[in-house]
Protein backbone atom coordinates (compact mmCIF):
# COMPACT_ATOMS: atom_id res chain seq x y z
CA UNK A 1 0.00 0.00 0.00
CA UNK A 2 1.24 3.43 -0.83
CA UNK A 3 0.39 6.93 0.20
CA UNK A 4 -0.94 8.40 -3.01
CA UNK A 5 -2.27 11.86 -2.30
CA UNK A 6 -1.72 14.80 -0.05
CA UNK A 7 -4.00 17.76 -0.27
CA UNK A 8 -4.21 20.84 1.86
CA UNK A 9 -6.66 23.62 2.61
CA UNK A 10 -5.38 27.08 3.28
CA UNK A 11 -7.29 29.65 5.26
CA UNK A 12 -8.85 31.14 2.14
CA UNK A 13 -10.56 27.81 1.57
CA UNK A 14 -8.47 27.14 -1.53
CA UNK A 15 -6.64 23.91 -2.13
CA UNK A 16 -3.04 24.17 -3.13
CA UNK A 17 -0.06 21.94 -3.33
CA UNK A 18 2.28 22.03 -0.38
CA UNK A 19 4.59 24.99 -0.44
CA UNK A 20 7.26 25.35 2.16
CA UNK A 21 9.84 28.08 2.61
CA UNK A 22 13.23 27.08 1.28
CA UNK A 23 14.77 28.35 4.51
CA UNK A 24 12.87 25.87 6.63
CA UNK A 25 13.85 22.82 4.59
CA UNK A 26 17.02 21.87 6.52
CA UNK A 27 15.08 21.99 9.78
CA UNK A 28 12.23 20.04 8.21
CA UNK A 29 14.59 17.40 6.90
CA UNK A 30 16.09 16.98 10.34
CA UNK A 31 12.63 16.68 11.85
CA UNK A 32 11.46 14.33 9.14
CA UNK A 33 14.41 12.05 9.78
CA UNK A 34 13.28 11.74 13.35
CA UNK A 35 9.73 11.08 12.15
CA UNK A 36 11.03 8.49 9.70
CA UNK A 37 13.07 6.73 12.37
CA UNK A 38 9.91 6.53 14.50
CA UNK A 39 8.08 5.14 11.43
CA UNK A 40 5.08 7.38 11.84
CA UNK A 41 2.41 8.43 9.33
CA UNK A 42 1.04 11.50 11.12
CA UNK A 43 1.57 14.04 13.89
CA UNK A 44 -0.84 15.21 16.58
CA UNK A 45 -0.10 18.45 18.40
CA UNK A 46 -1.48 21.80 19.48
CA UNK A 47 -3.27 23.63 16.66
CA UNK A 48 -0.95 25.51 14.37
CA UNK A 49 -1.86 28.51 12.25
CA UNK A 50 -1.31 28.59 8.48
CA UNK A 51 2.03 30.30 9.13
CA UNK A 52 2.94 27.80 11.84
CA UNK A 53 2.25 24.84 9.57
CA UNK A 54 5.40 25.45 7.52
CA UNK A 55 7.49 24.89 10.66
CA UNK A 56 5.51 21.89 11.87
CA UNK A 57 6.48 18.24 11.98
CA UNK A 58 3.39 17.42 9.93
CA UNK A 59 4.72 19.68 7.17
CA UNK A 60 8.03 17.84 7.39
CA UNK A 61 6.24 14.52 6.91
CA UNK A 62 4.08 15.82 4.06
CA UNK A 63 6.97 17.56 2.31
CA UNK A 64 9.11 14.46 2.14
CA UNK A 65 6.15 12.24 1.29
CA UNK A 66 6.90 9.87 4.18
CA UNK B 1 -10.36 28.49 10.11
CA UNK B 2 -6.91 30.01 9.68
CA UNK B 3 -5.04 26.77 9.48
CA UNK B 4 -4.07 23.88 7.22
CA UNK B 5 -5.75 20.52 6.69
CA UNK B 6 -3.82 17.64 5.16
CA UNK B 7 -5.50 14.54 3.75
CA UNK B 8 -3.58 11.29 3.34
CA UNK B 9 -5.18 8.31 1.62
CA UNK B 10 -3.89 4.79 1.09
CA UNK B 11 -5.05 2.55 -1.75
CA UNK B 12 -4.42 -1.08 -2.64
CA UNK B 13 -1.68 -0.54 -5.19
CA UNK B 14 -0.89 3.13 -4.76
CA UNK B 15 -2.98 4.06 -7.79
CA UNK B 16 -6.33 5.74 -7.84
CA UNK B 17 -9.08 6.42 -10.33
CA UNK B 18 -12.07 8.68 -10.70
CA UNK B 19 -13.93 7.26 -7.66
CA UNK B 20 -11.07 8.31 -5.40
CA UNK B 21 -10.77 11.71 -7.05
CA UNK B 22 -14.50 12.23 -6.53
CA UNK B 23 -14.29 11.18 -2.86
CA UNK B 24 -11.43 13.64 -2.31
CA UNK B 25 -13.46 16.40 -3.96
CA UNK B 26 -16.36 15.64 -1.62
CA UNK B 27 -14.06 15.70 1.40
CA UNK B 28 -12.67 19.08 0.34
CA UNK B 29 -16.18 20.44 -0.25
CA UNK B 30 -17.19 19.47 3.30
CA UNK B 31 -14.18 21.28 4.75
CA UNK B 32 -14.83 24.36 2.65
CA UNK B 33 -18.51 24.37 3.61
CA UNK B 34 -17.63 24.08 7.33
CA UNK B 35 -15.11 26.91 6.96
CA UNK B 36 -17.65 29.14 5.19
CA UNK B 37 -20.35 28.53 7.80
CA UNK B 38 -18.38 28.38 11.06
CA UNK B 39 -15.28 30.54 10.61
CA UNK B 40 -14.98 33.23 13.26
CA UNK B 41 -12.14 34.68 11.18
CA UNK B 42 -14.59 35.61 8.42
CA UNK B 43 -16.74 38.57 9.43
CA UNK B 44 -19.63 37.56 7.14
CA UNK B 45 -19.83 33.85 8.08
CA UNK B 46 -23.17 32.76 9.62
CA UNK B 47 -21.46 32.02 12.95
CA UNK B 48 -19.78 35.44 13.01
CA UNK B 49 -23.15 37.05 12.32
CA UNK B 50 -24.79 34.89 15.02
CA UNK B 51 -22.13 36.02 17.53
CA UNK B 52 -22.87 39.66 16.75
CA UNK B 53 -26.61 39.07 17.14
CA UNK B 54 -27.35 39.94 13.51
CA UNK B 55 -29.11 36.61 12.91
CA UNK B 56 -30.80 34.05 15.14
CA UNK B 57 -30.02 30.35 15.28
CA UNK B 58 -33.16 29.72 13.20
CA UNK B 59 -31.71 31.91 10.42
CA UNK B 60 -28.38 30.07 10.37
CA UNK B 61 -27.67 26.96 8.24
CA UNK B 62 -29.07 23.86 10.03
CA UNK B 63 -25.64 22.41 10.84
CA UNK B 64 -24.99 25.31 13.23
CA UNK B 65 -27.79 24.10 15.54
CA UNK B 66 -26.55 20.52 15.13
CA UNK B 67 -23.02 21.48 16.17
CA UNK B 68 -24.26 23.55 19.12
CA UNK B 69 -26.27 20.51 20.31
CA UNK B 70 -23.11 18.41 20.06
CA UNK B 71 -21.20 21.14 21.94
CA UNK B 72 -23.77 21.05 24.74
CA UNK B 73 -23.38 17.27 24.95
CA UNK B 74 -19.57 17.57 25.06
CA UNK B 75 -19.89 20.26 27.71
CA UNK B 76 -22.01 17.97 29.85
CA UNK B 77 -19.56 15.08 29.53
CA UNK B 78 -16.62 17.35 30.40
CA UNK B 79 -18.27 18.53 33.61
CA UNK B 80 -18.52 22.08 32.26
CA UNK B 81 -14.82 22.42 31.38
CA UNK B 82 -15.72 22.69 27.68
CA UNK B 83 -18.15 25.57 27.24
CA UNK B 84 -18.47 27.44 23.92
CA UNK B 85 -21.05 29.74 25.55
CA UNK B 86 -18.45 31.05 28.03
CA UNK B 87 -16.08 32.33 25.33
CA UNK B 88 -15.36 36.05 25.02
CA UNK B 89 -17.33 37.69 22.19
CA UNK B 90 -20.29 35.30 22.27
CA UNK B 91 -20.87 31.61 21.56
CA UNK B 92 -17.82 30.11 19.83
CA UNK B 93 -18.03 26.46 18.74
CA UNK B 94 -14.51 26.55 17.19
CA UNK B 95 -13.22 24.07 19.79
CA UNK B 96 -15.63 21.46 18.41
CA UNK B 97 -15.98 22.44 14.77
CA UNK B 98 -12.48 21.66 13.55
CA UNK B 99 -12.76 18.05 14.69
CA UNK B 100 -16.35 17.76 13.53
CA UNK B 101 -15.45 19.06 10.06
CA UNK B 102 -12.47 16.71 9.73
CA UNK B 103 -14.67 13.78 10.81
CA UNK B 104 -17.20 14.79 8.15
CA UNK B 105 -14.49 15.01 5.50
CA UNK B 106 -13.26 11.55 6.50
CA UNK B 107 -16.79 10.13 6.01
CA UNK B 108 -16.63 11.26 2.38
CA UNK B 109 -13.50 9.12 1.91
CA UNK B 110 -15.16 5.87 3.05
CA UNK B 111 -15.25 4.06 -0.31
CA UNK B 112 -14.01 0.58 -1.27
CA UNK B 113 -10.97 1.86 -3.17
CA UNK B 114 -9.55 3.59 -0.08
CA UNK B 115 -8.14 1.22 2.54
CA UNK B 116 -6.88 3.86 4.93
CA UNK B 117 -7.30 7.60 5.33
CA UNK B 118 -6.30 10.40 7.67
CA UNK B 119 -7.69 13.93 7.77
CA UNK B 120 -5.28 16.01 9.87
CA UNK B 121 -6.78 19.38 10.83
CA UNK B 122 -3.89 21.35 12.37
CA UNK B 123 -2.77 18.46 14.58
CA UNK B 124 -6.16 16.82 15.22
CA UNK B 125 -6.60 13.63 13.19
CA UNK B 126 -9.67 11.66 12.07
CA UNK B 127 -8.84 8.29 10.49
CA UNK B 128 -9.99 4.88 9.38
CA UNK B 129 -7.91 1.86 8.39
CA UNK B 130 -4.14 2.01 8.38
CA UNK B 131 -1.07 2.16 6.18
CA UNK B 132 -0.98 -1.67 5.95
CA UNK B 133 -3.71 -4.30 6.44
CA UNK B 134 -4.29 -4.85 10.15
CA UNK B 135 -1.78 -2.21 11.24
CA UNK B 136 -3.04 1.00 12.82
CA UNK B 137 -1.54 4.31 11.77
CA UNK B 138 1.43 5.27 13.92
CA UNK B 139 1.01 8.85 15.14
CA UNK B 140 3.63 10.95 16.91
CA UNK B 141 2.51 13.34 19.65
CA UNK B 142 4.52 16.58 19.66
CA UNK B 143 6.70 17.20 22.73
CA UNK B 144 5.27 20.45 24.18
CA UNK B 145 8.67 21.48 25.53
CA UNK B 146 10.51 20.75 22.24
CA UNK B 147 7.83 21.17 19.52
CA UNK B 148 10.19 19.92 16.79
CA UNK B 149 10.35 16.55 18.52
CA UNK B 150 8.02 13.76 19.56
CA UNK B 151 6.95 12.97 23.11
CA UNK B 152 5.66 9.50 22.20
CA UNK B 153 4.08 7.41 19.45
CA UNK B 154 0.54 6.01 19.58
CA UNK B 155 -1.34 3.40 17.54
CA UNK B 156 -4.35 5.23 16.15
CA UNK B 157 -7.81 3.66 15.98
CA UNK B 158 -10.22 6.42 15.00
CA UNK B 159 -9.37 9.91 16.14
CA UNK B 160 -6.81 11.82 18.19
CA UNK B 161 -6.91 15.47 19.23
CA UNK B 162 -4.19 17.39 21.06
CA UNK B 163 -4.53 20.78 22.76
CA UNK B 164 -1.90 23.01 24.31
CA UNK B 165 -0.67 26.57 24.32
CA UNK B 166 2.77 26.00 22.77
CA UNK B 167 1.86 26.85 19.14
CA UNK B 168 -0.38 29.87 19.50
CA UNK B 169 0.22 31.08 23.07
CA UNK B 170 -2.45 31.31 25.75
CA UNK B 171 -5.72 30.95 23.82
CA UNK B 172 -7.52 28.32 25.90
CA UNK B 173 -10.15 29.95 28.10
CA UNK B 174 -11.21 28.59 31.49
CA UNK B 175 -15.03 28.70 31.27
CA UNK B 176 -15.26 29.11 35.04
CA UNK B 177 -13.08 32.25 35.20
CA UNK B 178 -13.30 33.53 31.59
CA UNK B 179 -9.50 33.86 31.59
CA UNK B 180 -6.80 32.15 29.53
CA UNK B 181 -5.67 29.13 31.56
CA UNK B 182 -3.85 25.87 30.97
CA UNK B 183 -3.14 23.26 33.60
CA UNK B 184 -1.33 20.92 31.20
CA UNK B 185 1.35 21.75 28.61
CA UNK B 186 -0.24 19.21 26.27
CA UNK B 187 -3.50 17.26 26.43
CA UNK B 188 -4.32 14.45 23.97
CA UNK B 189 -7.57 12.51 23.63
CA UNK B 190 -8.14 9.38 21.49
CA UNK B 191 -11.55 7.97 20.60
CA UNK B 192 -14.03 7.18 17.85
CA UNK B 193 -15.15 10.75 17.06
CA UNK B 194 -12.82 13.69 16.45
CA UNK B 195 -15.42 16.35 17.31
CA UNK B 196 -15.83 15.02 20.85
CA UNK B 197 -12.10 14.22 21.17
CA UNK B 198 -11.29 17.82 20.15
CA UNK B 199 -13.68 19.26 22.76
CA UNK B 200 -12.41 16.92 25.48
CA UNK B 201 -8.76 17.74 24.66
CA UNK B 202 -9.57 21.44 25.05
CA UNK B 203 -11.28 20.75 28.38
CA UNK B 204 -8.38 18.56 29.51
CA UNK B 205 -5.76 21.20 28.70
CA UNK B 206 -7.72 23.80 30.68
CA UNK B 207 -8.73 21.64 33.66
CA UNK B 208 -5.94 19.05 33.97
CA UNK B 209 -6.50 16.08 36.26
CA UNK B 210 -10.26 16.41 36.93
CA UNK B 211 -11.03 15.91 33.23
CA UNK B 212 -8.45 13.11 32.95
CA UNK B 213 -10.51 11.22 35.53
CA UNK B 214 -13.72 11.96 33.57
CA UNK B 215 -12.21 10.61 30.33
CA UNK B 216 -10.88 7.57 32.18
CA UNK B 217 -14.48 6.73 33.09
CA UNK B 218 -15.66 6.79 29.44
CA UNK B 219 -15.65 3.48 27.56
CA UNK B 220 -14.31 4.60 24.20
CA UNK B 221 -12.00 7.52 25.01
CA UNK B 222 -8.46 7.62 26.39
CA UNK B 223 -6.25 10.56 27.34
CA UNK B 224 -2.68 11.68 28.05
CA UNK B 225 -1.55 14.91 29.71
CA UNK B 226 1.99 16.24 29.78
CA UNK B 227 2.56 18.79 32.54
CA UNK B 228 4.65 21.94 32.26
CA UNK B 229 7.30 20.03 34.25
CA UNK B 230 7.21 17.22 31.67
CA UNK B 231 5.41 14.82 34.00
CA UNK B 232 2.92 12.56 32.23
CA UNK B 233 -0.35 11.06 33.36
CA UNK B 234 -2.65 8.93 31.23
CA UNK B 235 -5.77 6.77 31.33
CA UNK B 236 -5.35 2.99 31.54
CA UNK B 237 -6.05 2.22 27.89
CA UNK B 238 -4.03 5.01 26.24
CA UNK B 239 -2.60 3.40 23.06
CA UNK B 240 1.13 4.02 23.54
CA UNK B 241 3.40 2.29 21.05
CA UNK B 242 6.67 3.86 22.25
CA UNK B 243 8.07 5.12 24.57
CA UNK B 244 5.72 5.48 27.49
Amino acid sequence: MTNVKIASLDDGGNFRSQSIDQQSIPLLEQQALQAQSANIQGISGASYTSAGFAQSLQAALSHLGL
Amino acid sequence: MGTVVTIDIYTENGRYGSEVTLALARARARLQRADAVFSTWKADSPVSRLRRGEITLADAPPEVADVLDLCAFAGEISGGWFDPWAMPGGVDPTGYVKGWAAQGALAALAIDEISGAMVNAAGDIASFGGSEPGAPFRIGIVDPRLPGQLACVVGLTGAIATSGGYERGAHLIDPHSGRPTTRAASASVCGPDLGLADALATALAVAGHPVLDVIGSLDDYEALIIGVDGRRRWTDGFPFLSPD
